[in-house]
Order: C-alpha cells, then structure tokens, then sequence
C-alpha cells in the first residue's frame, strides 16, 4: 500500500489520488482517471498549472474565454470550494459528483439552493432571482417590461414562498423542488455515467497499477 | 454465447494486457463460424480487425440476422394515450378552452438554457437536440401556427393540449425524423416554446428547425440561438 501510494501522488502532483476520491464519489477509480483526461485538457488551456481559472472555464464552457455569465459565474463559485479563485482536481471531481445520475436528490436540491442564493445568506431573496432573470434576458437581448418582470416573480413566489416573507429557505426550497422536478434537470449529466468511453486514453496513461478491483 | 467474459482478471492491467495479446480461448461447443468471426471481432490491431461492412458478410452472422429498423428513441405517448386523449372528444372541446399551457417559473426560465454539458464537448456544439423560442403571442395561436407550419414541411402532427408531436414522412439518415414541442407560459403575455428531437438524425433537426422557425417569424419573438447561429 505504501508503493501504491507514492506511485499514484507522483503522476498527480498536488492532487488527491484517485483511488481517495472514487471512495468519497460515485466514481470509480478508472472514471476519476477518465476525469483527470478531461481535467487536464480544460486546465492546461490557458495557463498550464494544473488548476481551472476563470477564463479556462468559460473557455470550456462557451469555446469563448472571454464570454461571461451569471450562470456559470455561479457555477464556478460552487466549484471554488475553498475559495481560491481556481479549481483544483479535487474540487473538481467532487463537485461534479453532485451532477452524475446516481447522486441524491438532497444533493441536488442543496447544490441548486446555493446555486441560487448568490450572496450566500442562506435564503434565495426576491431581489437575487430577479437580478439573475434580468441578466439572462440581457444575454439573451430580450426586453420585458418590468412589469411583467414582477408578475414572472410573483407567481414562482406565490409558489415557492410558503410563509410569505419575502424570500425562500431551504425547506421551501426542498418542497418547491418536489413539486417541480424539472428545477433539477441541469443537476443531472448523462455524460457522466460514460465518462471513461468519452476519455479513453486513461488506459494507457494509467498510473494506479495494482488496484483491487 | 459461451456464459462467460474472454477475457476475466481480478487485476485491471493483467486485463488488459491479456486483450492487448487477445490471450482468450472459445469454448469447445463454439462452431468454427463462431470461433472465426469472434477471433476476428477481438483482434487487437484496428487494422486487421473485422470492420461493421465485414461482419455484415459474415456467412456465420448472417444466419437469422433481421436488419433492424430505427425506431424513435424518445417516445413519450404512445398510439394509446393519443387515443385516450381524444376519446372523450365531445368533452375535450369544452376543456380546451379552459386548460392552460404549463406554466414555467422564474427558475426554470433562467436555467433554461444553461448546462455544463459543454464541458464534455471538445468544440462548440453547433446542433443541439433541443433548441426554443419565445413568443409574445398567445398561446393557441402560437399552437395552430405551428400546425400549420409543420404541415406543409412534410410533418404528420398530433396535438395533445399543448403539446405537438410531429413526424416527418421522409426517412432520413437515422429513420423519419421525430420532433416534441410544448408550449409554456412564463407570464400572461410571454411563451416559451421547448422543441426536442425524439427521433432521426440530428443534423436533419437542425435544418427543420431553421425552415420551421421562419415559417413561424410573425409568432417567435426572440430565439434561442437557431442551431446555427452561435454568438461567438
């Protein structure tokens, strides 16, 4: 276990070992590999350090390294796990755990909550949805009167605002997300379950030798 | 056939050393048609290795060997529930009027056309198998338009309140292309209408899309991208 253990933190230099992070994920071994192929590629493609910025993301995610959106900026928050500005392979398997097929609802649910409550107040507030329509309608160059904008708001918090305070816990989350499964649907990657078809050079470049399988 | 993997190792790179020198044998009941095209199928040099064309010819494959027809891979209602929607039909003329199209909350509008699955894509994936429109119209002249654009393209429709399932006559490249749409409303005066490729090629959704989206200019307000178009 000791050779193992070498072996693998020399080909992953400042990353976890992929044997450590399938145990923690939904992955196995040869789909953390398959991971690492695709890590590699996205960080690599503007600074060659081993680590995803900003802009290697948006160039993963639009082809376009320049091109910014609330959304993604979101996203690569959530990546950020401890808040480097960067993401590392660990951040990166991790969270894409909550995106694979088999991971929980309750993940889901929680990931998309935070997703949503961008200052991180532990509540997703009326002023925050309607920043984040207001930016997708931009992007998308449509002008919607603002009334129409409130009635948009309205009627979700009419849904999902139970207590009517203003703004949405979790629990009311959780329970607006039952009622509305499809709030889930970008939670979910297909692309994950075949990740080691779609990366398939892990093969060759394996470096975990003796594993149990 | 035999019950059994070829190639079976406890240990991940004995494995596939054993595919790479294709170490494996057939049983003995294995007819020697079997044994000749599997030793061609696990032959590790891509080279040499039986192609689809070749296995086509197989005299041994060829043995009952039905060709198969493309089926459509997405079908959500069936011949049953098209049947039952409009059996009722006296009664579904008096709820027509009041049903109204699904409705879309703020949420699903802004993650409407986000996702990560870009990620995986290695360049800009031009041709999507789901695509939408907005429209500032309502929402049954929003229906009845699409009628009647699909139409004239060659689409056999069937409506079910509002959603279209509509079926091209030609066979294409992977069978007769399918398309589902569904029409929602975000806000009295705005729609979002979702299209999806249930069947067929994708390329062929694509160039349906664009003759579809421009029969339909007096009802889109605001697209999503057509296909093509990708603002770079």
């Amino acid at each position: 276990m000791g050779c193992l253990h070498s072996t693998a933190a020399r080909e992953f230099p400042g990353h976890e070992n992929p044997v450590k992070l399938a145990s923690e994920t939904a992955f196995s071994v040869s789909e953390v590999e398959a991971l690492y192929e695709l890590f590699k590629s996205i960080s690599s493609s503007v600074v060659d350090d081993g680590l995803i910025n900003k802009e290697e993301f948006q160039l993963a995610l639009f082809k376009n390294r320049k091109k910014e959106n609330l959304f993604a900026n979101r996203i690569f928050d959530l990546f950020d796990v401890k808040r480097k500005g960067v993401i590392d392979f660990g951040d990166f398997v991790r969270s894409l755990n909550v995106f694979h097929p088999n991971a929980s609802l309750e993940e889901k649910t929680d990931f998309t909550f935070r997703l949503y409550d961008m200052d991180c107040t532990g509540f997703i507030e009326r002023q925050e949805v309607k920043q984040m329509l207001i930016a997708l309608l931009c992007e998308s160059e449509m002008k919607l009167a603002d009334d129409t904008i409130e009635v948009i708001l309205d009627q979700t918090f009419e849904d999902a605002d139970v207590d009517r305070d203003g703004k949405i816990g979790k629990t009311e989350w959780s329970d607006f997300v039952i009622k509305n499964p499809s709030l889930l649907k970008i939670m979910t990657l297909p692309y994950l379950r075949d990740i080691t078809t779609t990366f398939p050079s892990f093969v060759f470049n394996s470096e975990v030798d003796e594993i149990a399988t | 056939m035999a019950g059994y993997l070829p190639f079976d190792e406890p240990n991940l790179m004995t494995l596939y050393k054993r595919i790479c020198k294709a170490e494996f044998s057939c049983p003995s009941w294995f007819s020697p048609g079997a044994k000749e095209v599997i030793k061609r199928i696990l032959d590790p040099s891509p080279i040499t290795r039986i192609s689809i064309a070749e296995l086509l010819e197989d005299e041994w494959f060829k043995q009952g060997y039905k060709p198969p027809s493309f089926g459509q891979d997405d079908e959500d209602i069936t011949i049953d529930d098209v049947d039952a929607a409009f059996s009722n039909s006296k009664e579904s003329l008096v709820t027509e009027k009041k049903a109204k199209p699904e409705s879309m909350n703020a949420f699903e509008l802004i993650s409407s056309s986000n996702s990560l699955e870009n990620l995986f894509e290695k360049q800009a994936q031009l041709v999507k198998k789901e695509t939408r429109f907005t429209s500032q119209r309502p929402a049954s002249e929003i229906m009845s338009k699409m009628e009647e654009t699909a139409k004239p393209l060659g689409f056999n429709v069937r409506k079910d309140k509002y959603k279209i399932k509509m079926k091209g006559d030609k066979s294409g490249r992977k069978g007769q292309l399918s398309v589902a749409t569904e029409v929602f409303e975000v806000a009295p005066s705005l729609h979002v209408v979702e299209l999806r490729k249930t069947g067929g090629d994708t390329l062929e959704f694509h160039k349906f899309y664009k003759n579809f989206s421009s029969g339909l200019k007096d009802v889109v307000w605001n697209t999503d991208g057509a296909p093509e178009e990708h603002k770079a």
